[in-house]
Protein backbone atom coordinates (compact mmCIF):
# COMPACT_ATOMS: atom_id res chain seq x y z
CA UNK A 1 0.00 0.00 0.00
CA UNK A 2 1.65 3.20 -1.24
CA UNK A 3 -0.10 5.48 1.23
CA UNK A 4 0.99 3.44 4.24
CA UNK A 5 4.59 3.46 3.02
CA UNK A 6 4.51 7.22 2.51
CA UNK A 7 3.16 7.73 6.05
CA UNK A 8 5.82 5.40 7.42
CA UNK A 9 8.53 7.32 5.60
CA UNK A 10 7.28 10.60 7.08
CA UNK A 11 7.09 9.09 10.57
CA UNK A 12 10.60 7.65 10.21
CA UNK A 13 11.97 10.95 8.93
CA UNK A 14 10.50 12.94 11.82
CA UNK A 15 11.71 10.33 14.31
CA UNK A 16 15.21 10.68 12.85
CA UNK A 17 14.93 14.43 13.07
CA UNK A 18 13.96 14.21 16.74
CA UNK A 19 16.79 11.81 17.50
CA UNK A 20 19.41 14.06 15.93
CA UNK A 21 17.95 17.49 16.71
CA UNK A 22 20.00 20.07 18.55
CA UNK A 23 18.50 21.59 21.68
CA UNK A 24 16.40 24.57 20.70
CA UNK A 25 18.39 27.79 20.56
CA UNK A 26 15.51 30.25 20.87
CA UNK A 27 12.09 29.42 22.21
CA UNK A 28 10.28 32.35 20.62
CA UNK A 29 8.56 33.29 23.87
CA UNK A 30 10.29 36.66 23.96
CA UNK A 31 12.44 38.54 21.49
CA UNK A 32 14.82 41.40 22.20
CA UNK A 33 16.42 43.60 19.56
CA UNK A 34 19.22 44.83 21.75
CA UNK A 35 22.07 45.34 19.30
CA UNK A 36 25.54 43.79 19.52
CA UNK A 37 26.41 41.74 22.60
CA UNK A 38 29.34 44.07 23.33
CA UNK A 39 26.82 46.69 24.47
CA UNK A 40 25.01 44.31 26.85
CA UNK A 41 25.38 44.30 30.60
CA UNK A 42 26.87 41.03 31.85
CA UNK A 43 24.70 38.23 33.19
CA UNK A 44 26.64 38.50 36.44
CA UNK A 45 25.56 42.11 36.79
CA UNK A 46 21.91 41.24 36.13
CA UNK A 47 22.06 38.36 38.60
CA UNK A 48 23.66 40.61 41.23
CA UNK A 49 20.92 43.20 40.76
CA UNK A 50 18.19 40.56 41.04
CA UNK A 51 19.82 39.16 44.17
CA UNK A 52 19.84 42.62 45.70
CA UNK A 53 16.11 42.89 44.89
CA UNK A 54 15.42 39.67 46.79
CA UNK A 55 15.43 37.13 43.94
CA UNK A 56 17.17 33.75 44.18
CA UNK A 57 18.68 32.97 40.78
CA UNK A 58 19.07 29.34 39.75
CA UNK A 59 20.30 29.75 36.22
CA UNK A 60 20.53 32.35 33.48
CA UNK A 61 21.14 32.22 29.75
CA UNK A 62 20.51 34.05 26.49
CA UNK A 63 17.20 33.26 24.76
CA UNK A 64 15.77 35.13 21.80
CA UNK A 65 18.28 37.93 22.28
CA UNK A 66 17.08 38.47 25.88
CA UNK A 67 18.44 37.25 29.17
CA UNK A 68 16.35 34.37 30.46
CA UNK A 69 16.56 33.70 34.18
CA UNK A 70 15.26 30.76 36.20
CA UNK A 71 14.71 32.01 39.71
CA UNK A 72 12.58 32.38 42.82
CA UNK A 73 10.93 35.79 43.14
CA UNK A 74 10.91 37.73 46.42
CA UNK A 75 7.29 36.51 46.75
CA UNK A 76 8.52 32.89 46.67
CA UNK A 77 7.30 31.93 43.17
CA UNK A 78 9.45 29.64 41.05
CA UNK A 79 9.59 31.47 37.75
CA UNK A 80 11.18 31.81 34.37
CA UNK A 81 11.81 35.51 33.64
CA UNK A 82 13.05 37.52 30.66
CA UNK A 83 15.08 40.70 30.95
CA UNK A 84 16.33 43.19 28.38
CA UNK A 85 20.09 42.66 28.12
CA UNK A 86 20.93 46.38 27.92
CA UNK A 87 18.37 48.12 30.14
CA UNK A 88 17.86 45.10 32.47
CA UNK A 89 14.15 45.87 32.24
CA UNK A 90 11.80 43.05 33.29
CA UNK A 91 9.88 41.87 30.21
CA UNK A 92 8.12 38.62 31.07
CA UNK A 93 7.67 36.50 34.16
CA UNK A 94 5.96 33.13 33.98
CA UNK A 95 5.43 30.41 36.53
CA UNK A 96 5.26 26.92 35.00
CA UNK A 97 3.99 28.42 31.76
CA UNK A 98 1.44 30.70 33.45
CA UNK A 99 2.25 34.33 32.71
CA UNK A 100 2.47 36.41 35.92
CA UNK A 101 3.85 39.58 34.35
CA UNK A 102 4.24 40.90 30.84
CA UNK A 103 5.63 44.31 30.01
CA UNK A 104 3.03 46.48 28.29
CA UNK A 105 4.30 48.47 25.34
CA UNK B 1 27.23 -13.94 19.92
CA UNK B 2 26.51 -10.21 19.59
CA UNK B 3 23.04 -11.05 18.28
CA UNK B 4 22.39 -13.22 21.32
CA UNK B 5 23.47 -10.50 23.73
CA UNK B 6 21.37 -7.97 21.81
CA UNK B 7 18.32 -10.24 22.00
CA UNK B 8 18.68 -10.91 25.72
CA UNK B 9 15.86 -9.17 27.60
CA UNK B 10 18.12 -8.42 30.58
CA UNK B 11 20.56 -6.65 28.31
CA UNK B 12 17.64 -4.66 26.99
CA UNK B 13 16.79 -3.60 30.56
CA UNK B 14 20.36 -2.46 31.07
CA UNK B 15 20.13 -0.35 27.90
CA UNK B 16 16.87 1.17 29.15
CA UNK B 17 18.51 1.99 32.49
CA UNK B 18 21.62 3.63 31.00
CA UNK B 19 20.26 7.21 30.79
CA UNK B 20 19.15 6.92 34.43
CA UNK B 21 22.68 5.89 35.40
CA UNK B 22 24.13 8.96 33.70
CA UNK B 23 21.53 11.17 35.38
CA UNK B 24 22.31 9.71 38.80
CA UNK B 25 26.03 10.26 38.19
CA UNK B 26 25.40 13.88 37.20
CA UNK B 27 23.37 14.42 40.37
CA UNK B 28 26.07 12.91 42.58
CA UNK B 29 28.69 15.14 40.96
CA UNK B 30 26.56 18.27 41.42
CA UNK B 31 23.29 18.30 43.43
CA UNK B 32 22.30 21.52 41.63
CA UNK B 33 22.06 19.46 38.43
CA UNK B 34 18.58 18.32 39.52
CA UNK B 35 17.21 21.41 37.80
CA UNK B 36 18.67 20.45 34.40
CA UNK B 37 17.73 16.80 34.85
CA UNK B 38 14.03 17.65 35.13
CA UNK B 39 13.85 18.29 31.42
CA UNK B 40 16.07 15.45 30.24
CA UNK B 41 14.33 12.80 32.36
CA UNK B 42 10.92 13.98 31.12
CA UNK B 43 12.16 13.86 27.56
CA UNK B 44 13.50 10.30 27.88
CA UNK B 45 10.17 9.26 29.40
CA UNK B 46 8.24 10.74 26.46
CA UNK B 47 10.55 9.11 23.89
CA UNK B 48 9.98 5.70 25.48
CA UNK B 49 6.24 6.35 25.70
CA UNK B 50 6.06 7.26 22.01
CA UNK B 51 8.10 4.16 21.13
CA UNK B 52 5.89 1.87 23.23
CA UNK B 53 2.70 3.34 21.75
CA UNK B 54 4.04 3.26 18.21
CA UNK B 55 4.60 -0.51 18.19
CA UNK B 56 1.02 -1.61 17.74
CA UNK B 57 0.18 0.77 14.85
CA UNK B 58 3.47 -0.31 13.22
CA UNK B 59 2.43 -3.94 13.46
CA UNK B 60 -1.00 -3.22 12.01
CA UNK B 61 0.43 -1.18 9.15
CA UNK B 62 3.37 -3.39 8.22
CA UNK B 63 2.25 -6.81 9.36
CA UNK B 64 4.24 -9.22 11.55
CA UNK B 65 7.82 -8.35 10.61
CA UNK B 66 10.68 -9.72 12.66
CA UNK B 67 11.89 -6.40 14.04
CA UNK B 68 8.37 -5.39 14.99
CA UNK B 69 7.82 -8.66 16.85
CA UNK B 70 11.18 -8.06 18.53
CA UNK B 71 9.80 -4.74 19.75
CA UNK B 72 6.43 -6.27 20.69
CA UNK B 73 8.22 -8.64 23.07
CA UNK B 74 9.87 -5.61 24.70
CA UNK B 75 6.87 -3.32 24.76
CA UNK B 76 6.12 -3.95 28.43
CA UNK B 77 9.73 -3.22 29.38
CA UNK B 78 9.67 -0.01 27.34
CA UNK B 79 6.37 1.07 28.89
CA UNK B 80 7.51 0.38 32.44
CA UNK B 81 10.77 2.23 31.71
CA UNK B 82 8.75 5.22 30.46
CA UNK B 83 7.00 5.22 33.84
CA UNK B 84 10.35 4.88 35.61
CA UNK B 85 11.71 7.98 33.90
CA UNK B 86 8.48 9.84 34.70
CA UNK B 87 9.09 9.01 38.39
CA UNK B 88 12.68 10.24 38.04
CA UNK B 89 11.32 13.39 36.39
CA UNK B 90 9.12 14.01 39.44
CA UNK B 91 12.00 13.19 41.79
CA UNK B 92 14.34 15.73 40.16
CA UNK B 93 11.54 18.29 40.22
CA UNK B 94 10.94 17.75 43.95
CA UNK B 95 14.69 17.85 44.68
CA UNK B 96 14.91 21.13 42.80
CA UNK B 97 11.82 22.66 44.44
CA UNK B 98 12.81 21.75 48.03
CA UNK B 99 9.97 23.61 49.77
CA UNK B 100 6.61 21.92 50.26
CA UNK B 101 4.56 25.11 50.20
CA UNK B 102 6.01 25.95 46.76
CA UNK B 103 5.40 22.39 45.54
CA UNK B 104 1.76 22.58 46.64
CA UNK B 105 1.30 26.04 45.10
CA UNK B 106 2.84 24.76 41.85
CA UNK B 107 0.49 21.78 41.79
CA UNK B 108 -2.46 24.17 41.42
CA UNK B 109 -1.07 25.45 38.10
CA UNK B 110 -2.66 23.78 35.05
CA UNK B 111 0.64 22.79 33.45
CA UNK B 112 1.74 20.98 36.61
CA UNK B 113 -1.42 19.13 37.65
CA UNK B 114 -1.80 17.70 34.15
CA UNK B 115 1.64 16.16 34.70
CA UNK B 116 0.64 14.69 38.07
CA UNK B 117 -2.53 13.25 36.56
CA UNK B 118 -0.61 11.67 33.68
CA UNK B 119 1.84 10.18 36.17
CA UNK B 120 -1.01 8.76 38.28
CA UNK B 121 -2.39 6.98 35.20
CA UNK B 122 1.07 5.66 34.29
CA UNK B 123 1.47 4.39 37.85
CA UNK B 124 -1.81 2.50 37.55
CA UNK B 125 -0.66 0.94 34.27
CA UNK B 126 2.75 0.02 35.65
CA UNK B 127 1.20 -1.58 38.75
CA UNK B 128 -1.12 -3.68 36.59
CA UNK B 129 1.53 -4.57 34.02
CA UNK B 130 2.44 -8.01 35.39
CA UNK B 131 1.06 -11.33 34.12
CA UNK B 132 -0.87 -12.06 37.31
CA UNK B 133 -2.95 -8.89 37.19
CA UNK B 134 -3.34 -9.31 33.43
CA UNK B 135 -4.99 -12.72 33.92
CA UNK B 136 -7.05 -11.45 36.83
CA UNK B 137 -8.53 -8.53 34.92
CA UNK B 138 -8.98 -10.39 31.61
CA UNK B 139 -10.85 -8.20 29.09
CA UNK B 140 -10.87 -5.29 31.53
CA UNK B 141 -7.09 -5.22 31.41
CA UNK B 142 -7.11 -4.06 27.81
CA UNK B 143 -9.75 -1.46 28.64
CA UNK B 144 -7.57 -0.24 31.51
CA UNK B 145 -4.49 -0.09 29.30
CA UNK B 146 -6.35 2.16 26.85
CA UNK B 147 -6.11 4.87 29.52
CA UNK B 148 -2.56 5.26 28.24
CA UNK B 149 -3.90 7.40 25.40
CA UNK B 150 -5.44 9.83 27.89
CA UNK B 151 -2.14 9.86 29.76
CA UNK B 152 -0.24 10.53 26.53
CA UNK B 153 -2.48 13.51 25.74
CA UNK B 154 -2.07 14.82 29.31
CA UNK B 155 1.69 14.42 28.97
CA UNK B 156 1.72 16.45 25.75
CA UNK B 157 -0.45 19.14 27.37
CA UNK B 158 1.83 19.19 30.44
CA UNK B 159 4.91 19.70 28.25
CA UNK B 160 3.34 22.36 26.02
CA UNK B 161 2.04 24.42 28.94
CA UNK B 162 5.18 24.19 31.08
CA UNK B 163 7.20 25.36 28.08
CA UNK B 164 4.65 27.98 27.10
CA UNK B 165 5.10 26.87 23.48
CA UNK B 166 4.42 23.80 21.35
CA UNK B 167 7.70 23.13 19.55
CA UNK B 168 9.48 20.63 21.79
CA UNK B 169 6.37 18.61 22.53
CA UNK B 170 5.13 18.56 18.94
CA UNK B 171 8.47 17.36 17.57
CA UNK B 172 8.28 14.40 19.95
CA UNK B 173 4.64 13.48 19.45
CA UNK B 174 4.42 13.96 15.66
CA UNK B 175 5.70 10.44 14.75
CA UNK B 176 3.03 8.93 16.99
CA UNK B 177 0.28 11.20 15.67
CA UNK B 178 1.18 10.25 12.08
CA UNK B 179 1.23 6.54 12.96
CA UNK B 180 -2.16 6.76 14.66
CA UNK B 181 -3.71 8.63 11.72
CA UNK B 182 -2.21 6.11 9.29
CA UNK B 183 -3.58 3.27 11.41
CA UNK B 184 -7.07 4.77 11.39
CA UNK B 185 -7.00 5.27 7.62
CA UNK B 186 -5.62 1.75 7.21
CA UNK B 187 -8.41 0.23 9.30
CA UNK B 188 -11.03 2.30 7.49
CA UNK B 189 -9.87 1.46 3.96
CA UNK B 190 -9.48 -2.23 4.82
CA UNK B 191 -13.05 -2.40 6.07
CA UNK B 192 -14.24 -0.50 3.05
CA UNK B 193 -12.42 -2.91 0.75
CA UNK B 194 -13.97 -5.93 2.44
CA UNK B 195 -17.44 -4.48 2.00
CA UNK B 196 -16.89 -4.04 -1.70
CA UNK B 197 -15.54 -7.55 -2.19
CA UNK B 198 -18.00 -9.59 -4.25
CA UNK B 199 -19.63 -12.45 -2.40
CA UNK B 200 -18.57 -15.74 -4.01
Amino acid sequence: MKFTQAMMAIAAATAMQVATSEPAQATGKMKCEAGPQSTWVSREKLEAKLKKDGWKVKKSKVDGGCYEVYATTPEGDRVEAYFHPVTMEKLLVSRRGKVLFRKQD
Amino acid sequence: MIVRIWNNIHVFWVILALPAAFMAAALVRDPAAAFDLIHSSGEVSVRLLVLALGISPLRQLLGPRRWILWLVRRRRAIGVAAFGYAVLHLTFYLLDMVFWDQIVADAMVFSIWTGYLALAIFALMALTSNDGVMRLLRANWKRLQRLVYAAAVLTAVHWIFVDGEVRGAIIHFVPLIILEIARMIHIFTKRHGQLRKPVP
